[in-house]
C-alpha cells in the first residue's frame, strides 16, 4: 500500500524553515513531550546542514522517522508555535520528515562502554526502546523481552499507509543493533521470571488486549475487533471478504481501521458508527481527513443496540442519540432517544471501542482500569520496578511513550547510583 | 552519542579549536557575555575595541536600525556605535581571567589610539595580561581617533603602515591584525602597507559606512535620535559579497594571513570566505541576531561539509576557490542559452517579463499554458532570468565552440 502524505521538496522545505523565528526557549521544544530542539534543527535546515539535524533530533528521540510521520502535531509542538499569533503556525512535523527522508540515521556514534548493570525491559515498543537507548547511553546493558516485531504498535499495526513497514522496522533495527544488549524472544508475566541478574526493571509491555462490546450479537460470524485486523492489514495478510462493514468507535484506532479497511477494497462501504458528535471524535484532525479523503464515511449520535443475524451479521440495531451533559473529560455525553431505533444493514462489524491492559505481574499495583500505578520517577510499588507508556498512561502516542523511556531511564540512573549521573 | 567533532587548527601560531571567532562588537563588550559565547563553543573572541584611560567615548542612543523586508527585517544591520567604553584597566583585567578561566580559546583583543605611546602602551599591558592576538582596528566607521578624526586610518597607506609598524614593534612575538575597511581605492595597496609594517595578518573587513533609510513621512534619517541621524555601519548578510571580494582580492594579490569577516551568516558563507583565502572567520550579526547557540550549526554543518568533501582539516579549503577567479577578459567565451527545467516550472511569468524589458526579448510567452519558450536565435545567455525565477527552473547551458563539452551554470542556495 502506498503512502498517503508526500514528503516536503527542497524548496518547500527551505521557505517553511526560513519562516521560522528561531524563538529563544522556543515554545514549540516545551510542548514536544520528547523535547526535541526543534528551533535548532529549522535552523540547521536553513543552512542545508541535513545530516546535523538529523543528528539534533536522533539524539533527543529514537524514533524519529515513526513521529515524522504519525505525530498528532497539532497536539503537541505545533499548538505552541509562536508564529500562530502573527499568521499559521510552521508545518513542524513535515519539516521533520523532511529531514529524516532526506538523511540516514547517523553512525557517528561514540558511547561510554556498557560496563554497568543489566536492566531488563519488558515490551520493545516505543516506550521499552526509548528506555533501552537511554540507559545504554549510560553505559548500562539493556535486556528487551519481546516475543513480536520490536517496536510496538507502530511497527505492528499502524496503516502502512502512513507508515511504511520498512521504516519503523529499519527504525528498531537501529537501536537494537547500537543500543540494545540483548533481545529474548519470550513473554514474561511475572516478576519473578525474571533472575536476580537484572538491577532494575522497566515495565513497557503497553495494552495487548481490546475492550469487548456488550451487546447481544457479539460473538456472530462477521464480528471482528480492530487491532487483530489492523495486525493483518500490517503484516500484508488480505482481510476477510466483506462488502458493508460498521466500525464502532470514535478514536483513532476506529477511524485508522475503517480508512485501512476502505483502501484496502474502494468498492467496499465503510462507516464508522459513534455514539457522539463530530466534535467528540477522539481521533486526530488529520487521520480524520485522510479517511475522508480515501472515502470513508461517518454515522454520528448513533448507539449500537444489537447485531442483527442467524449465524452471520446481517445488521447493526442503533438508537438515535442527541448530546447532553458533559462528562468529566469535558465531551458532551450521548443520551438515547426514546421510539428511535433503526437497522443498519451491515455483512461485518468491527469492534474499536478502547483497549485494556492484560493484568499480569500481580505484586505490581493498578488502578481500577488495569493501568499500573507508579510515582512521579515512574516507580511502580514495587522498589526498582518502574514502567511507562500505554500500560500506565492509556492508549497515547508514540512520542508520550518515548518521552517516558528517557524519563524512566533517567530515574532507574538515579535509583541505581543514587543521583549520580542523571 | 556523537563522536566528538574536530575542527582544531593553527592560526597564526594560536591552536584554535574551531575557526569561528566572536568579533570587536557588542557580544564581546561586556565580561559575561564574553563569558558566555566562550562557554556556548566559540573558538576564540577578540573583545571589543579599547583604549587608554582617560579617552572620552560618547556613546549615543539608540545606535541600531536596520533594512530588509517585514519577512527578513536584518538583510542588513546598521550601527553608530563606537569603541568601547571600557577601557584597558578593565580590559587587561577581563584578558587576565578568560585566559584563566579558557586556557584552550584564543583570547584577543581589540584597541585603537592615537599617538605611538597610546598604541603601544595598550599593547604592553595587554601582552603583560596574557593576551593572545591583537587586533587593530583601522576601520570604524565613525572615524578613528588622533589628527584626522572622520577618516579611517586604513584609508590611508601612509598611516596604515606607520602603526601597524608602532604595533608590531611593541607587541614582538605576540601575533598582530589590522583591520581594514573595504571603503578603499585600492584594497591591495592597503594589505601591501600592513605587511609591509610588519603584522601578521588582516581582518577583512569591518562594517561599511552606509545610511540605513530614511522615513519618507518626516524625513529623518534611522536610527532617528530626536530626528535627527548618522551614517552608519553596515554589516550582516547584505555585506557577504563585498567581504568575499575583499578577501578574494587581498588573498590573490600579497602574501599576508587573513581572518574573515563580514556579512558570515552561517557555515556556508565561512566556507566561502575560507575559500577565497581565510583562514578563519569571524561574526557579530548572527549571534547579535540569534545569540551564542548559532555556533551549534556553524560546528555542525562545517564538520559535515569537510567530512563529506574528504576534507580533514578546516584548513585544506582555504585558498581552493582563488585559482577559479579571473578577471573579466581573462575568461572563456562560451555559447550560453538559457534551459528551462519544465517539471519545476510553476508559470509566474517573472522570465519572460525580466528579458522582455531587461534581457534581450528572447523568451516567448503561452499566456495559455502559462510556460515561457526560449529562442535559441535571441537569447544570448545573460542568466537574468534564472536570478528571478522563484524556483530555480532555469539553468544555463555553456558550450565552448568546436567541442563537445557542455557546461551547467547552476547557483546553490
Ligand atoms: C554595534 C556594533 C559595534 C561594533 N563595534 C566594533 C568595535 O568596537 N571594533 C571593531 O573592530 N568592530 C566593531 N564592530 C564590527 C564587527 O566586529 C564586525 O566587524 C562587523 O559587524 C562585520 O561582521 P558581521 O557582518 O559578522 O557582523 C561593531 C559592529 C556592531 C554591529
Ligand atoms: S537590546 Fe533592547 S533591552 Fe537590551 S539594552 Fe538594547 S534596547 Fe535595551
Amino acid at each position: 500500500m502506498e503512502e498517503i502524505e508526500k514528503t516536503f521538496s527542497k524548496e518547500q522545505a527551505a521557505i517553511e524553515a526560513e519562516r521560522c523565528l528561531y524563538c529563544y526557549d522556543a515554545p514549540c521544544e516545551t510542548a514536544c513531550p520528547a523535547h526535541v530542539p526543534i528551533a535548532e534543527f529549522i535552523q540547521s535546515i536553513r543552512t542545508d546542514n541535513l545530516k546535523g539535524a538529523r543528528e539534533i533530533i536522533q539524539e533527543a528521540h529514537p524514533l524519529i522517522e515513526t513521529c515524522g510521520r504519525i505525530c498528532p502535531e497539532e497536539s503537541f509542538c505545533q499548538s505552541a508555535c509562536t508564529r500562530i499569533k502573527m499568521d499559521t503556525p510552521i508545518k513542524i512535523r513535515e519539516l521533520h520528515r523532511y529531514i529524516t527522508d532526506n538523511t540516514d540515521p547517523s553512525e557517528n556514534l561514540e558511547l561510554v562502554p556498557a560496563t554497568k548493570g543489566k536492566i531488563a525491559i519488558v515490551g520493545g515498543g516505543p516506550a521499552g526502546l526509548a528506555c533501552a537507548r537511554e540507559l545504554r547511553r549510560f553505559g548500562y546493558q539493556p535486556v528487551v523481552f519481546e516475543k513480536k516485531q520490536l517496536g510496538g504498535v507502530p511497527a505492528n499495526e499502524i496503516s502502512a499507509t502512513r507508515l511504511p513497514e520498512e521504516i519503523e522496522k529499519k527504525e528498531a533495527r537501529f537501536v537494537h543493533h547500537n543500543f540494545v544488549s540483548e533481545v529474548k524472544d519470550t513473554t514474561i508475566k511475572s516478576l519473578e521470571e525474571l533472575d536476580k541478574e537484572y538491577s532494575a526493571i522497566f515495565i513497557s509491555t503497553g495494552l495487548s488486549g481490546e475492550l469487548n462490546l456488550d451487546i447481544p450479537g457479539n460473538n456472530l460470524d462477521g464480528v471482528y475487533y480492530s487491532r487483530e485486523l489492523l495486525k493483518r492489514a500490517k503484516s500484508g495478510a488480505k482481510l476477510p471478504h466483506f462488502k458493508r462493514v460498521g466500525v464502532i468507535g470514535g478514536g483513532n484506532v476506529a477511524v485508522e481501521v475503517a480508512s485501512v479497511l476502505k483502501i484496502e477494497d474502494p468498492l467496499r462501504d465503510v462507516e464508522v458508527i459513534y455514539r457522539r458528535g463530530t466534535k467528540e471524535l477522539k481521533a486526530f484532525k488529520k487521520e480524520i481527513e485522510e479517511a475522508i479523503e480515501v472515502g470513508v464515511t461517518f454515522q454520528f449520535l448513533a448507539i449500537p443496540k444489537k447485531i442483527e443475524g442467524d449465524k452471520r451479521v446481517e445488521g447493526l440495531v442503533v438508537t438515535r442519540a442527541h448530546l447532553g451533559e458533559k462528562d468529566p473529560s469535558g465531551r458532551r455525553n450521548p443520551v438515547p432517544i426514546p421510539n428511535s431505533d433503526f437497522v443498519i444493514p451491515l455483512d461485518a462489524v468491527v469492534i474499536a471501542i478502547g483497549q485494556k491492559a492484560d493484568v499480569y505481574f500481580p505484586k505490581v499495583e493498578r488502578d481500577a482500569k488495569g493501568l499500573v500505578k507508579v510515582s512521579d520517577g515512574l516507580m511502580a510499588n514495587v522498589k526498582g520496578v518502574f514502567a511507562g507508556g500505554d500500560i500506565v498512561r492509556g492508549a497515547s502516542t508514540v512520542v508520550e511513550c518515548v518521552a517516558d523511556g528517557k524519563k524512566a531511564a533517567q530515574n532507574i540512573a538515579k535509583y541505581l547510583e543514587g543521583g549520580k549521573n542523571v | 552519542m556523537y563522536k566528538k567533532i574536530d575542527l582544531s587548527m593553527e592560526f597564526l601560531g594560536i591552536r584554535l579549536e574551531n575557526p569561528f571567532i566572536l568579533s570587536a562588537a557588542p557580544p564581546t563588550d561586556e565580561f559575561d557575555i564574553a563569558y558566555n559565547g566562550l562557554k556556548a563553543g566559540w573558538g576564540g573572541i577578540i573583545l571589543k575595541t579599547t583604549s587608554v584611560e582617560g579617552n572620552s567615548v560618547p556613546l549615543k542612543y539608540p545606535m541600531m536600525s536596520s533594512f530588509g523586508s517585514m519577512s527578513r527585517k536584518v538583510i542588513g544591520l546598521g550601527n553608530i556605535d563606537l569603541i568601547s567604553g571600557y577601557q584597558i584597566d578593565e580590559i587587561e583585567k577581563r584578558v587576565k581571567t578568560l585566559k584563566e578561566v579558557f586556557p584552550e580559546k584564543m583570547i584577543g583583543a581589540s584597541i585603537m589610539g592615537t599617538k605611538k605611546e597610546d598604541w603601544q602602551t595598550l599593547v604592553w599591558r595587554l601582552k603583560k595580561a596574557g593576551v593572545d592576538l591583537i587586533e587593530c582596528s583601522f576601520s570604524c566607521p565613525q572615524g578613528s581617533m588622533g589628527e584626522e578624526a572622520g577618516r579611517m586610518l586604513a584609508q590611508s597607506i601612509e598611516a596604515t603602515e606607520k602603526v601597524a609598524r608602532w604595533v608590531k614593534e611593541a607587541a614582538e612575538d605576540i601575533p598582530v591584525l589590522i583591520k581594514i575597511t573595504p571603503q578603499v581605492t585600492d584594497i591591495v595597496e592597503v594589505a601591501k602597507a600592513v605587511k609591509r609594517g610588519g603584522a601578521d595578518g588582516i581582518t577583512a573587513s569591518n562594517t561599511i559606512p552606509s545610511l540605513l533609510g530614511i522615513d519618507i513621512n518626516t524625513f529623518e534619517p534611522y536610527p532617528s535620535l530626536f530626528g535627527k541621524g548618522a551614517y552608519s555601519g553596515l554589516s550582516g548578510p547584505a555585506i557577504k559579497p563585498i567581504t568575499l571580494r575583499t578577501i578574494a582580492e587581498i588573498a590573490k594579490n600579497v602574501d599576508i594571513t587573513i581572518s574573515g569577516n563580514g556579512g558570515a551568516f552561517n557555515w556556508r558563507d565561512a566556507v566561502e570566505f575560507m575559500a577565497v583565502g581565510a583562514s578563519n572567520v569571524q561574526f557579530c550579526t548572527l549571534p547579535m541576531h540569534y545569540g551564542f547557540r548559532t555556533i551549534e550549526d556553524l560546528k555542525r554543518g562545517f564538520a559535515h561539509y569537510l567530512s563529506d568533501m574528504g576534507f580533514n582539516s578546516p584548513l585544506d579549503i582555504v585558498g581552493k576557490a582563488l585559482p577559479n577567479i579571473k578577471s573579466q577578459d581573462e575568461l572563456p567565451s562560451p555559447k550560453t542559452l538559457a534551459e528551462l527545467v519544465e517539471e519545476k516550472c510553476v508559470g509566474c511569468g517573472l522570465c519572460y517579463s525580466a528579458c522582455f524589458d531587461g534581457g534581450h526579448m528572447a523568451i516567448d510567452w503561452d499566456s495559455e499554458k502559462r510556460v515561457p519558450h526560449f529562442d535559441e536565435e535571441k537569447c544570448v545567455g545573460c542568466a537574468m532570468c534564472m536570478q528571478i525565477c522563484p524556483v530555480d527552473a532555469i539553468k544555463m547551458k555553456e558550450k565552448i565552440e568546436g567541442s563537445n563539452s557542455v557546461y551547467y551554470f547552476v547557483e546553490k542556495r
